[in-house]
């Protein structure tokens, strides 16, 4: 049976791969929380990993803008009483702690298609993709130019061009996670899906922020 | 992408057979195996022009009867004393495999089964059919369905099918995975008197599949343009690197169905295949330059733009018209679709109003309106001097009828402007019905696609500037 592998497994391979995943600790105790909190940031976000748990937001499970180790350890407990009330015997992966970023949410995936091999997606987050359905797919290979292409065909492609007084997204870095995912995508027939979701993008750098790996 | 070389099958004996036997050639009206010997020898069942029997030797075989409609029927292909080419079988599908040993030992070029009740009758059927791709894999004969219409070649006098009829000669093949869409195209095909230089329907595809027809069509000296049908693909990576390939050489266009929810379950219970989603389906023929059509109508009223026009070299697009009302709605689509109306040079006005012929309120601009009274000299000013400039790199050309309206004299001013300007695309727009019928015959008789709406015109226009730069890029 295909499953989404552990965010500890998804996290190491995306580092093997040199993804830019936003800074990230995940954390499997209480006591190592504020130790490895130091390898961060402030303002940081803190998210319960469960398999049992789909929708975070539902449950109460992440915490933002948790700006000292105080607000921290009070997130980690409310996050682990949330997720307990959501289900009585709720398996905790972990606690992901991580940096904040600002800028433009986008979505990147890939699913394999039965016919075609890997099929990479590139959207824009909330309600562009699902209202809006715009989002644009390719077959992988997915090369720079082409990354390039499916970006640019958006209707919300303008956003990141800059528009009322906001600067000019780093598309660049975008379409380098569009071609990684296609490579890594080809490269492991393992991988059944992958969802980076979402991705922030400013005129700095693209990270991605959330991310799952389905495996056969 | 996988690099295997695949070799292009040799398909001769499909379209080009120097002799054809039907195997299950009935006296009944009403079956199937009637109505393909019916076609092969004399052409059609529903009488009409195009239809042309075929000229080799057609061998019924009908271990029943010793002549099925006058001609001697042989109790199987063994029996038939010269060679065979093509095989065609319409016997009930669990005898199929058995004719199909027969036509082995006969050893014949090419075979087509008719016949229905395989891979979309579920289990049984299924297995029937891996019998069928077996015999067919190892003969190395290519095998055309089961479950399917048949082929149409009109080059070769063919009509190996039970399609009604036959459809005029021309450039475009198209490819079916629905035999009876196939059917109403050959019956309006005749209306309008549009050509095919072949028409296939591939069924339930045991052996020869869409990327088969795809190669030799590519290759296929008759072939302008590749028009495809298509529900499901059975391996979406040869797929996309045959039609690559093919893209390169002559334009494909695809109408694929199964896009929705209900449309994929129709199409499970049909042909029993899998449709991908649309939009990875959009993806793929996007990145193998194959132009996606919406609807069966717009398929054919691009292939014919491009199977009768050169490219159009550039974005920069004239249009005169003797009415105002057509001339803003195809300006107005040539906005919306991204192709520019470039502004009229002085120097250009100049030539035309030089010629004395114009009617004083002319516009002056582009849409060029030559008013409602234009007779033919003006239309010829218009056009010749449009074609001549540098800065047009194709013209469209609108006509409303009025009572002063010469339809076919129009018509031959176009046809002659076209032979001086062979490179620049010329697309029509005679807006009516009865009686402008003659002008749009003789415009089309000589390759200038006419539409009666100026969407379309500009669609198809839009399709030779794509193409042009499609293949620039490549």
């Amino acid at each position: 049976m295909p499953g989404w592998i552990s965010q500890e497994k998804a996290l190491g391979l995306m580092k093997k791969k040199r993804f830019p995943v936003i800074k990230t600790v995940l954390v499997k105790s209480e006591k190592n929380l504020i130790k490895n909190a130091k390898k961060l940031k402030f303002p940081i976000a803190l998210k319960l990993v469960s398999s049992d748990i789909i929708h975070k937001s539902e449950a109460n499970i992440i915490f933002l803008d948790i700006k000292n180790d105080e607000q921290l350890e009070k997130a980690y407990k409310d996050a682990i009483k949330n997720a307990k009330k959501y289900k009585k015997k709720v398996k905790i992966e972990g606690i992901l702690i991580q940096e904040m970023v600002s800028g433009q949410e986008v979505i990147i995936g890939m699913k394999r298609d039965e016919q075609f091999g890997p099929v990479v997606m590139f959207g824009f987050g909330g309600i562009f993709v699902e209202v809006l359905k715009d989002v644009s797919f390719r077959i992988a290979p997915v090369e720079r130019d082409m990354a390039l292409e499916m970006i640019k065909e958006l209707k919300a492609y303008k956003i990141l061009e800059g528009i009322r007084g906001q600067k000019k997204s780093k598309v660049e870095d975008l379409v380098d996670i569009i071609r990684k995912t296609s490579l890594l995508a080809e490269n492991d027939k393992k991988i059944k899906e992958i969802d980076f979701n979402p991705v922030i993008v400013n005129d700095k750098e693209a990270k991605i922020v959330d991310f799952r790996i389905l495996k056969d | 992408m996988p690099n295997k070389k695949i070799k292009i099958r040799n398909l001769e004996g499909l379209f080009n057979p120097k002799s054809v036997a039907v195997i299950g050639a009935s006296r009944d009206h009403n079956s199937v195996g009637y109505g393909i010997l019916r076609n092969l020898n004399s052409g059609c069942v529903f009488q009409c022009k195009y239809c042309k029997p075929f000229l080799g030797p057609i061998y019924p075989v009908n271990p029943y009867a010793e002549k099925v409609q006058g001609i001697k029927s042989y109790a199987s292909i063994l029996g038939v004393e010269d060679d065979v080419d093509l095989a065609i079988i319409s016997v009930p599908a669990k005898i199929v495999p058995l004719v199909m040993e027969e036509c082995v030992e006969k050893k014949v070029k090419a075979m087509i089964i008719i016949s229905a009740g395989f891979a979309e009758l579920g289990e049984e059927g299924i297995k029937l059919q891996d019998k069928v791709s077996d015999i067919a894999k190892k003969s190395k004969i290519p095998v055309l369905g089961p479950n399917c219409l048949g082929i149409i070649r009109p080059y070769s006098n063919l009509n190996a099918s039970f399609a009604p009829a036959m459809p005029p000669q021309g450039n475009i093949a198209f490819i079916s995975q629905s035999g009876a869409l196939a059917d109403s195209i050959i019956d309006w095909a005749i209306e309008a008197r549009y050509g095919f230089s072949s028409v296939v329907s591939y069924g339930n595809r045991a052996d020869l599949d869409v990327v088969d027809f795809l190669e030799y069509f590519g290759e296929d000296e008759e072939t302008r343009v590749i028009t495809i049908y298509i529900e499901g693909i059975k391996n979406g990576k040869r797929f996309m690197q045959v039609a690559e390939k093919v893209s390169k050489k002559k334009p494909i266009i695809a109408l694929k169905a199964g896009r929705t929810k209900h449309g994929r379950e129709a199409i499970s219970t049909h042909t029993g295949s899998l449709a991908g989603s649309y939009k990875i389906y959009k993806a793929a023929f996007k990145q193998t330059g194959i132009i996606l059509a919406d609807n069966v109508e717009e398929m054919f009223d691009i292939a014919k733009t491009l199977a009768y026009q050169p490219l159009c070299k550039g974005n920069n697009i004239a249009i005169v018209s003797n009415a105002g009302g057509p001339a803003v709605l195809a300006a107005d689509y040539c906005e919306q679709s991204g192709i520019n109306l470039p502004e009229l040079k002085k120097s250009t006005l100049n030539k035309i109003e030089k010629s004395g012929v114009m009617h004083k309120a002319y516009s002056r601009r582009n849409p060029l309106d030559l008013v409602g009274d234009a007779l033919p000299e003006r239309y010829k000013v218009a056009v010749d001097t449009l074609l001549s400039e540098k800065y047009v790199d194709g013209l469209i050309v609108i006509q409303t009828l009025q009572t002063m309206t010469d339809p076919e004299e129009d018509a031959n001013v176009i046809i002659e402007a076209q032979k001086k300007y062979p490179d620049k695309p010329i697309i029509c727009t005679y807006m009516g019905g009865h009686f402008t019928k003659s002008g749009i015959r003789l415009l089309e008789k000589n390759y200038i696609p006419d539409y009666n709406d100026p969407k379309k015109a500009v669609m198809a226009m839009k399709s030779l500037i794509e193409r042009f730069q499609y293949l620039k890029k490549k």
